[in-house]
């Protein structure tokens, strides 16, 4: 069973208070970001595939009394497995991922992941992330971030529809202005 | 002999130091040997919290989502692992333009002819001026903590990456 992007991200949107941080990885999210009704501080990413989690977690470590919320995609997971690792070692409290899985990369065209089933739960769960869970429903998503504030790092799969007719908007940022406007709101 | 243990560490010292007074928090790093022997020094830092990472990229990102957050770090790398991160500084250091200060143990330069290394070697300064990172090399135990400043004030003010590349000597 999975479920489309947007009713995870308006899931969050609707959660989300101004004193979170987001960080959304290159693609689909990153595209949906700016168009979000979202008051919290966010960073989307137009490239370096993998790079979300590490990001976020930069920021965790930096702003311990802010919850900062990671939008990564399966794909991209996998480009940086270690990650994990370090999420596990670090123990950042404040560190929420949400892990978008749709078997593809979406950003490149809708080619297909490597094909063979990795749970990615387990391999979070492996590496001593503290709350490892798989989603089943957008009306999950809001208990869950509440749950995993200051009780992290929390990573949770949202098993995700893929759809190569979605009308995901064009990025509307340019870097420059992306991260002025996250660091104002940052500060 | 180029995996000798200094027999003195203020170079390692020297580091802690410059890098405490600058205010800098954060050091997510990769280990190699001589990074080994600096770390056992960044440990013993009550202000410097290192973060051991699987992978360079990592190390970069996690510099990059402290300093847009207003945090000083610096990222500790052998030279192979900055081989690894082409992509890492052109999207997301090069392009939104963030300060981030490498510290790269340099192996397989002159001062370090081993032979495995030494390819490594060849290909870091030309591929630094390639992706378009400033850089100098250590210049030894009395010097390298001014060198960390000024580097950290370059990569503030030019909101560019810098990499500052020592050598064992440079611990001693």
């Amino acid at each position: 069973m999975t479920v489309p992007r947007k009713a995870w991200l308006d899931a969050l949107a609707a959660t989300l208070d101004a004193q979170a941080l987001v960080v959304a990885g290159l693609g689909a999210n990153a595209r949906y970001l700016p168009h979000l009704p979202i008051k919290a501080a966010h960073f989307a990413m137009c490239d370096a595939m993998g790079a979300a989690i590490p990001l976020a977690l930069g920021m965790a470590l930096a702003r311990p009394d802010r919850q900062v919320i990671s939008l990564e995609g399966d794909g991209s997971l996998l480009m940086n497995l270690g990650t994990l690792a370090t999420l596990g070692a670090t123990g950042a409290r404040n560190l929420t991922i949400l892990l978008f899985d749709n078997r593809h990369y979406e950003s490149s065209g809708g080619q297909e992941l490597p094909r063979v089933e990795v749970d990615l739960v387990a391999i979070a769960r492996a590496a001593r992330v503290p709350i490892a869970e798989r989603l089943a429903a957008a009306a999950a998503l809001a208990p869950a971030v509440a749950g995993a504030r200051n009780a992290g790092p929390a990573f949770y799969l949202l098993p995700t529809l893929f759809d190569p007719h979605e009308p995901i908007p064009p990025y509307s940022e340019r870097p420059d202005e992306i991260r002025l406007n996250f660091a104002r709101r940052v500060a | 002999m180029a995996d000798a243990r200094p027999t003195t560490r203020h170079g390692a010292r020297a580091i802690v130091q410059a890098f405490e007074s600058a205010g800098v928090t954060l050091v997510p790093s990769v280990p190699d040997t001589w990074i080994g022997w600096l770390m056992e020094d960044m440990r013993r830092s009550t202000k410097l919290r290192v973060i051991d990472v699987t992978r360079e990229e990592e190390a970069i990102a996690i510099a990059c989502g402290a300093a847009l957050c207003g945090t000083r770090a610096a990222v500790v790398i052998q030279n192979a692992g900055l081989l690894n991160s082409g992509a890492i500084v052109g999207s997301l250091v090069h392009l939104y333009r963030i300060p981030c200060l490498l510290l790269v143990s340099y192996r397989g330069d002159e001062r370090d002819p081993t032979y495995y290394h030494v390819p490594k070697g060849r290909a870091t300064e030309p591929t630094l001026d390639a992706w378009s990172i400033r850089y100098a090399k250590a210049e030894g135990a009395a010097r390298i903590g001014e060198q960390i400043q000024r580097a950290i004030v370059w990569t503030e003010e030019a909101r560019a990456p810098f990499a500052l590349l020592f050598s064992a000597e440079d611990l001693a």
